[in-house]
């Protein structure tokens, strides 16, 4: 892709408001089986940093007894809220894989209330994205940390019509 | 509170008839990404598999696994293999956790085999690989920290 190209591209991105990144995520996460089906929703996104929420549900239960969520639950949202912010931290949006991720477990989460996630990307380079997200239900007391690094696959590998899509334009590639 | 990971006799006597399925009843989020465990054929640990679910999906495009269902499943994993292996019935605290991964998880059957590098008097570090076709060709690895607390007594 010519430097022309790449600039026509980043139009689709320049100039999105923060409403239309929220909505863009949020079909970005109803397109996404798992977390459909989970109900997680955008509350907020200023590029490059966006907020989610996982509403309550007892599928997340990782201890019965003691009404503590699943470990794996944590690690999952903060995989979904970085790799979310990836996409807005991007010239244009690209389909990123995550290439590492990991999670520090400050204290447990409780059952019956939501999860926040927000994760904001901390560089980007030619080949990659850094990222940090923050889980907590109360936010003078994070539950985790996660740090996640994102591949950049390029525009060539990312389909026609992606950022298209992703703000529910037609696509006419 | 007769039963649980809370109660110790639970605990020793799930783990004495290597009953991992007992445990995997009790997490909620394991049985809904649907973990399942079995006997090693080929040793005396543990494999753990993965239902290819449909609303275990993150990516519809090529389709493959969400990368943080997989890190679920390996943390898992990771948990329940400590708790069979570890020298005596404990109930482990994810202290951190980190994955890398290798290849792109097709939406297929995921096993995991874990390997426990350390088990210190509060501390254990366990090791996880994952694949899918060949074990020579993991989708992931993956590797937890994890404090080992004693069990409440029955009583508690």
């Amino acid at each position: 892709m010519n430097e022309r190209e790449e600039l026509q591209k980043g139009a689709v991105v320049a100039g999105r408001s923060p409403d239309s990144w929220r909505a863009g995520l949020s079909r970005f996460v109803t397109i996404i089986p798992h977390t459909r089906n989970l109900g997680l929703e955008v509350e907020e996104a200023s590029p490059p940093w966006v907020r989610m929420r996982l509403p309550w549900r007892d599928e997340l239960l990782g201890d019965v007894d003691h009404g503590l969520v699943h470990g794996g639950v944590l690690t999952m949202l903060l995989d979904t809220v970085c790799g979310s912010a990836v996409l807005c931290g991007l010239p244009s949006p690209e389909v990123c894989p995550t290439l590492d991720l990991r999670v520090d477990h400050y204290r447990p989460a409780l059952a019956g209330q939501p999860i926040m996630a927000e994760a904001r990307v901390l560089r980007v380079t030619g080949a990659m994205v850094f990222t940090e997200g923050t889980l907590w239900q109360d936010p003078q007391r994070p539950i985790a940390r996660g740090i996640g690094n994102f591949v950049r696959l390029g525009p060539r590998n990312t389909p026609p019509g992606f950022a298209e899509a992703l703000f529910g334009e037609a696509d006419h590639a | 509170m007769p039963e649980g990971f809370h109660d110790v006799a639970w605990l020793a006597r799930t783990r004495d008839q290597g009953d991992v399925s007992a445990w995997l009843e009790r997490l909620p989020y394991a049985r809904h990404i649907g973990v399942s465990a079995s006997r090693d054929a080929a040793g005396d640990g543990l494999v753990f598999r993965l239902e290819p679910h449909e609303h275990n999906v993150g990516n519809i495009l090529l389709p493959a696994l969400h990368g943080g269902v997989v890190a679920a499943f390996m943390e898992t994993a990771g948990t329940l293999d400590l708790m069979f292996s570890a020298r005596e019935p404990r109930l482990p605290r994810i202290v951190d956790f980190s994955i890398d991964y290798l290849r792109t998880a097709r939406v297929v059957p995921t096993y995991a085999r874990c390997q426990l590098l350390r088990e210190g008097r509060r501390l254990a570090n366990v090791q996880v690989t994952a694949w899918q076709e060949a074990e020579d060709q993991p989708v992931a690895t993956a590797r937890l920290h994890l404090v080992l607390a004693a069990p409440e007594p029955s009583d508690a």
